[in-house]
């Protein structure tokens, strides 16, 4: 797999990808990164993706194991700095609509409050609308471990947004 | 706040888009690593590191997820080695103390060591004595003997 192929696939995932590894970074330049790491891997093993059957499943799973391996070599070290860091970079697009734009601010701030695993499963589910089943694929875990994991965030979600959602 | 409402209200906001300018140099990243002539190349222009310089990445990824405990780990370490050290100079100082008797003291145990030597008496007829194999006698000897 050569050239045209890492274009296409580039073209086809690197997006969601990119929204991905950024909710769970909260960084650009460490998403820049593991993107480049994933699609690197990609070029360096032709095979890769040989046998798989669902490739956006599976690149979602590569890009999971790049993020969580960076947020582990991270640890405590930067945990000040992603309080700081999820203040400016949100994984949303800016809007010039004001109260657009405080509800994705107040969501990016409770997104970065949820632990990265929940955040992941809460990702893939609403934004990129993969089933139970294939977010299990792609992270995993058991598939009861899945729903659990995005009924707990979403409930989180909730109540730290209600006071701005019902205002708006 | 119904949660369908909540969830749909959630999935309408729009994600950020990745930066067009990250596509040609990803691209070209992957070319790179796919080609190995152009890895090898790009690896051999690099100036050559010592292993030493090799062995502080991997050693600050291994250590740097729970640096408290590795510091922890080092003070016991510390710790243990300085009680150790006290330790052995207090024995080294008792050996030293207790190391050299005085001429009177050798004198003294060599006189006690004649003396002891001549209560026990000759070692050589103590242990031939004891080497001689009891033979049993008749009774009506054994009454003899008892009679004179």
């Amino acid at each position: 797999m050569r050239g045209p192929d890492l274009r296409r696939l580039y073209d086809e995932h690197a997006q969601p990808l990119y929204a991905f590894l950024l909710n769970l970074t909260r960084d650009e330049a460490d998403t820049r990164d593991l993107l480049q790491d994933v699609f690197v891997k990609l070029a360096r093993d032709p095979d890769l993706l040989t046998g798989v059957r669902d490739e956006h499943a599976f690149l979602f799973r590569l890009a999971h194991n790049a993020a969580i391996d960076l947020i582990r070599r991270r640890g405590t070290r930067d945990k000040t700095r992603d309080r700081f860091v999820a203040e400016i970079i949100s994984p949303f697009a800016p809007t010039s609509d004001p109260d657009e734009q405080t509800f994705r601010a107040a969501l990016a701030g409770a997104l970065a409050e949820l632990p990265p695993e929940q955040r992941a499963v809460v990702h893939l589910k609403l934004w990129e609308r993969l089933t139970f089943e294939q977010i299990a694929g792609a992270l995993d875990i058991p598939l009861n471990t899945a729903a659990s994991r995005y009924r707990y965030g979403l409930d989180k979600l909730r109540e730290r947004l209600r006071p701005i959602y019902e205002e708006l | 706040m119904k949660p369908e409402d909540f969830e749909q209200k959630l999935q309408r906001q729009p994600l950020r888009q990745v930066p067009a300018e990250w596509r040609e140099e990803i691209l070209r990243e992957g070319r790179r690593a796919a080609v190995p002539e152009i890895r090898d190349a790009d690896t051999a222009s690099l100036p050559k590191w010592s292993w030493l310089s090799t062995l502080n990445p991997q050693l600050s990824t291994l250590l740097w997820p729970h640096p408290a405990a590795w510091a922890g780990l080092a003070a016991i370490w510390i710790l243990i080695l300085a009680v150790d050290f006290s330790v052995r100079d207090k024995s080294l100082v008792m050996v030293e103390k207790s190391a050299p008797p005085s001429p009177e003291v050798i004198v003294e145990l060599k006189q006690q060591q004649r003396m002891l030597a001549e209560l026990i008496g000759p070692r050589d007829e103590h242990d031939a004595d004891r080497s001689k194999s009891f033979v049993p006698q008749p009774r009506s000897e054994r009454v003899e003997i008892l009679a004179a």
